[in-house]
């Protein structure tokens, strides 16, 4: 989860993120050069006196536009290397259901058994101690780690959003249309988001807690929820 | 703690920044000094280094970056190999016992 005042990422715990936290530096170094750049062209125009002598700026016109295609093309290449692994087609190992409802989330096991529950927050004055306030649910969503997971995400009454950002996930539930995601967590953990789509008096107060755990830990887990 | 260059570029939490910048601004260094020792033109001296602190900070950026692409690359395949050794030793999939039946049959 985030730290208070935090501005950037969060460590990341899947590929797709870990790749989409390498290609924001990349577009953050540009970003510095050609602020670095402006920042210098502008102290020199403060600088110079005004004239109306200019006729022409062949050279500096070809500058401006080459140097500006350059840029795009350094952004865009990665950019589109990421998105093309995003839609990379990979078999799943576990395919779950996530279903938004004003105010809580829903979520089917249906691979192997009938496996379903609701997830609503803990309300703060119901939250242990050490727990963290309006993050924490009543059963979280617990998946095997390090197994390629796919995510079926609707919703039931008006457009929620199912989003963890250590995974880079965000997938829009739009009732009446199945909107499908994937992704492996490298790591076990306890990873949070929360609810990414105005849906109401109490859209913040809807998280989603993904558990990821070894496969063991997983069946054990599934088989006494079944029974 | 983080330090943020013009406000949003954290050179202690990101891989190569640091070295990025501080090569940049020692390439500009060298490059505007040059210049003006050989041309004793301040305000050219002041354009080439800009354009040399952008040049050697972007070209260091991306070199270290390859770099570090590659290196990661590199974990993903021992930490792989690992797992299948730790997985798979002494099984008829060990890899390094088909090796040592072929040189075995070879010999």
């Amino acid at each position: 989860m985030a730290n208070h005042s935090q501005l950037g990422f969060q460590d990341a715990s899947s590929p797709i993120m870990e790749e989409l936290v390498e290609f924001h530096d990349h577009a953050l170094m540009v970003a510095l050069a050609i602020c670095s750049l402006v920042l210098y062209l502008l102290t020199l125009m403060l600088m110079e006196k005004l004239s109306s002598n200019t006729v022409d700026a062949q050279e500096v016109e070809l500058i401006w536009t080459i140097l500006p295609a350059i840029v795009l093309v350094l952004l865009a290449l990665p950019s589109l290397q990421i998105l093309y692994m995003m839609d990379e087609i990979n078999e799943p190992d576990l395919t779950l259901k996530a279903i938004g409802h004003q105010w809580y989330w829903t979520y089917e096991y249906t691979d192997f058994k009938d496996l379903t529950f609701d997830s609503y927050m803990i309300p703060s004055p119901e939250l242990p101690q050490g727990h963290f306030r309006l993050l924490e649910v009543d059963h979280r969503v617990v998946i095997p780690m390090e197994s390629p997971i796919r995510i079926i995400v609707t919703a039931g009454d008006v457009l929620h959003s199912w989003a963890i950002p250590t995974l880079g996930v965000k997938t829009d539930a739009i009732p009446g249309r199945l909107n499908q995601t994937s992704f492996i967590t490298t790591r076990p953990g306890i990873f949070y988001g929360q609810c990414s789509e105005i849906c109401g008096a109490n859209h913040s107060y809807m998280p989603i807690v993904v558990e990821s755990t070894p496969l063991t830990h997983f069946e054990n887990w599934s088989s006494l929820l079944s029974s | 703690q983080s330090f943020k260059l013009l406000g949003f570029l954290d050179v202690k939490s990101v891989p190569c920044a640091r070295e990025s910048v501080l090569y940049g601004s020692l390439g500009s260094l060298v490059v505007g000094l040059g210049h003006f020792l050989a041309t004793s033109r301040v305000r050219r001296s002041c354009d080439f280094a800009v354009g040399g602190f952008i040049c050697t900070m972007l070209g260091y950026w991306f070199y270290c970056r390859y770099n570090l692409a590659q290196h990661r690359i590199r974990q993903r395949m021992l930490k792989e190999g690992m797992r299948n050794k730790i997985l798979f030793e002494g099984s008829s999939l060990d890899p390094e016992r088909k090796q040592i039946g072929n040189e075995r049959s070879d010999s």
